[in-house]
């Protein structure tokens, strides 16, 4: 690693060395990557992709299982085969930050655990006796029965085993999610959707002025979550709004789901994932939307984040500029303090940079890389299968990663395909920074990359409450890109 | 007020005829000016064709197959004879695949591209022969069609399929709303094959809708890609498919059905089933 270090990159010392305030950093960087950016060029053609697939990078529908866990006192009830629920649980949650499970995830959900006379005789009978069973044990606010692929190859009508159980007024939602219909992201669509059709129900009350619902990051599968969550909670709050997180420690549970339809409108953060949803929520309840594909990391992206909100809901711009200043105030001060190291340790810094990971994190950390600390995008590979329909917008974002700066997406599941598209991509002569998954720990070695893990699978990580977006979490992603420069034992 | 959607499935034992009857009867349906879509559920796609005038329509699965998910209404719907509104579910191949998640797919399809409209009177579900599984038993789940027929006729073979079928009803009804509406009768003129479908009617606790003499001006319509009311719709025969219409318009019976043991089936056919067991020597 030291000789790693040693070697790093010429490009990021000089532009290291402009990084006394915050606009400096930005902005020269910005033209220096500008130029740099042309070069880069891959070296040969990669193969495509074919119908295998190795390194997993996403659990299949019935992950939804883990939007329900997210949700405080929600119990996910699964009518799947014996395996499929615990491979979510190591997928979206163990080899994911080792998250931990909590009230009601891992081990702790019901299943019926599918077998032979279940395919050839049907399963209703044996759900019936789980739900009625979940019910008595499982002290819960909220009871989501998901199904998978077994029951609907064999055809079980789910909806007649549980809409008993809804018309006695017990919170039970169905949900008919098998496998074959597309990854746990398609899963947390329709888990969400399902909740609201079914437990929220139809409204026509008034709005509640300054109530937004959040949604943005998808629980268990974006590591940080739960961190990320709070801080969109607390910098929303600080401008005026009250905030339905729905999910996590900093959601009031059912009730935050109950207040959906009250809400003046709705914010989305991610470029693809809920944009479903906010356009059920619109058509259910005539809320509107406001939808950021680049979930903003750092001062600039945070604070403009922040007055669009703002600006949306022709909220008090004055007071939410006093909670901009203060925060902004903080960021520098922060930020001007690291300045010392990354100004003098030029010579153990990456300049050029991969970014591996779902969507919604790729688009909002290649634009903080590229835009704000100053580093040449490279190679940007998202991994989570966007829908046909939403790639030629997510391009279309790494159009313009910063001023002059442009770069291009690949859309890649295969990790053997991932792996050629890194080796073949032009890092320079300096260690490259590779913000990846654990399938790209062993190309990143090779490469002698400093590499941070960023998204699913992320087995060699310990997550608790870390954030990288917002104001603070910024700080604390710069704070791990960096470490690996220093860390050189 | 707004007009209620009465949404039916058919059933009955393979080649008794339910695609035949299905087609008239909704053409007689469509001459008395409802709107009505018809749902072929049989990989065989061959519920509409008399409707259709040809099997000139792709079927739902063949679309999704080659085209995707992202396809247009009117890529899967066309019209037929008043405007009937025609759709085939299709399948796999023979022998791959599942056709029952076929069926399941292709109606979840239908729903997702908006084909039940509000101006619709009538939905028929044409199902293939028995319930032999659970995707075959989709158009009769929550929220789908509520009332069932089941075609028969006075031969063993075909009343075992009918009281199979009702237990698969029966099960549904008693989950859900689904109800049994009667049984119709598609001649083949064997011996007292009235009083024997009566008798089987009034054993599964429902009754006799209709009995469809036999005719073969149904086979020379066919033939011409036609259903009689619209090949000879003064025929005997039209009359008769317009009394069925009549009676499913205004009909109030919906049980859950009571089926029987196959004793009690064999004592109904001992019973009504034959003239004289002399006739048998009869040249």
């Amino acid at each position: 690693m030291a000789a790693v270090s040693k070697r790093a990159a010429a490009g990021a010392a000089k532009s290291a060395g402009a990084a006394g305030t915050k606009t400096a950093v930005s902005k020269r960087a910005a033209a220096r990557t500008a130029r740099s950016a042309g070069a880069s060029r891959t070296k040969a053609a990669c193969p495509s992709q074919t119908n295998s697939i190795v390194h997993p990078r996403y659990g299949c529908t019935i992950g939804g299982a883990y939007t329900v866990a997210a949700i405080e006192r929600g119990v996910p009830v699964v009518h799947c085969g014996p395996g499929c629920i615990d491979k979510q649980y190591f997928i979206l949650c163990s080899d994911n930050g080792n998250q931990g499970v909590g009230y009601m995830g891992g081990g702790a959900i019901p299943s019926t655990n599918i077998g032979e006379n279940e395919v050839v005789f049907g399963g209703a009978q044996k759900l019936d006796s789980l739900i009625d069973a979940s019910l008595k044990i499982m002290d819960g606010d909220i009871y989501v029965v998901i199904s998978g692929c077994s029951s609907a190859l064999v055809g079980d009508d789910v909806e007649s085993v549980t809409s008993p159980y809804q018309d006695a007024g017990l919170p039970l939602v169905y949900v008919d999610a098998p496998g074959f219909k597309g990854t746990n992201l398609t899963g947390h669509e329709l888990v969400v959707k399902a909740i609201v059709d079914q437990f929220v129900g139809s409204y026509n009350g008034r709005k509640r002025k300054r109530l937004v619902n959040l949604w943005t990051v998808t629980p268990y599968f974006n590591t940080n979550w739960r961190g990320d969550l709070m801080e969109l909670k607390r910098i929303l709050e600080g401008v005026g709004f009250s905030v339905n997180v729905l999910f996590g420690v900093d959601s009031e549970g059912v009730s935050d789901w109950m207040n959906i339809p009250k809400a003046e409108f709705n914010i989305l953060l991610s470029p693809w994932v809920g944009v479903d949803i906010v356009k059920h929520l619109e058509l259910k309840y005539k809320q509107p939307w406001i939808h950021f594909p680049t979930i903003p990391i750092g001062e600039e992206a945070t604070s403009a984040f922040l007055r669009e909100v703002v600006s949306f809901a022709g909220a008090d711009k004055g007071k939410a500029e006093i909670f901009i200043a203060k925060e902004a105030k903080q960021y520098y001060y922060f930020l001007e303090h690291f300045a010392d190291f990354f100004s003098e340790y030029w010579f153990g810094l990456p300049s050029r940079f991969a970014v591996v990971s779902d969507s919604a994190y790729n688009i909002a950390l290649s634009v903080f890389l590229a835009d704000q600390i100053g580093l040449i995008p490279v190679k940007h590979i998202i991994t989570d299968k966007p829908p046909e329909a939403f790639r030629g917008a997510i391009d279309g974002l790494y159009e313009n990663l910063s001023e002059g700066v442009s770069s291009k997406v690949e859309f890649i599941e295969d990790g053997y395909l991932v792996e050629q598209s890194i080796k073949n991509a032009d890092f320079g002569e300096g260690a490259p920074l590779i913000l990846g998954t654990s399938w790209e720990r062993n190309i990143a070695r090779e490469l002698g990359a400093i590499f941070l893990e960023v998204g699913t699978p992320a087995m060699e990580e310990i997550i608790i409450n870390r954030s990288y977006i917002g104001y603070r979490g910024a700080l604390s992603l710069i704070e791990h890109i960096y470490k690996p420069t220093v860390n050189v034992f | 007020m707004a007009k209620e959607l009465r949404q039916i499935a058919i059933y009955g034992k393979g080649g008794i005829g339910k695609s035949t009857t299905t087609q008239n009867l909704t053409a007689a349906l469509a001459e008395n000016g409802k709107k009505v879509l018809v749902v072929g559920c049989d990989p065989k796609a061959d519920s509409t064709r008399l409707i259709l005038g040809g099997l000139a329509q792709r079927t739902v699965l063949d679309t999704l197959r080659d085209e995707g998910e992202d396809i247009d209404l009117s890529n899967i719907m066309k019209r037929g004879y008043r405007k009937v509104r025609c759709v085939e579910s299709g399948g796999p191949e023979p022998g791959a695949g599942c056709a029952g998640r076929g069926i399941i797919t292709s109606i979840g399809l239908l729903e997702r591209l908006g084909a039940y409209t509000k101006d619709l009177d009538y939905v028929f579900y044409d199902v293939l022969g028995d319930v032999v599984c659970g995707g075959f038993a989709m158009p009769i789940r929550e929220g789908k069609a509520k009332e069932i027929y089941i075609v028969a006729s006075g031969e063993m073979m075909s009343l075992y399929a009918a009281n199979n079928i009702a237990k698969g009803i029966q099960r549904y009804a008693k989950q859900g709303g689904v109800r049994l509406g009667g049984v119709i009768c598609n001649s083949r003129n064997v011996d007292r094959e009235p009083e024997l479908l009566r008798a089987f009617a009034k054993e599964l606790g429902t009754h006799l809708i209709h009995f469809i003499p036999r005719d073969n001006i149904v086979q020379h319509a066919e033939i011409k890609r036609k259903t009689v009311i619209e090949y000879k719709p003064d025929a005997e025969q039209a009359a008769e498919y317009r009394t069925l219409a009549k009676n499913i318009e205004q009909n109030k019976k919906f049980v859950i059905p009571k089926p029987m043991t196959p004793d009690r089936l064999e004592e109904i056919l001992l019973e009504f089933g034959l003239l004289d067991e002399l006739e048998d020597y009869a040249i």
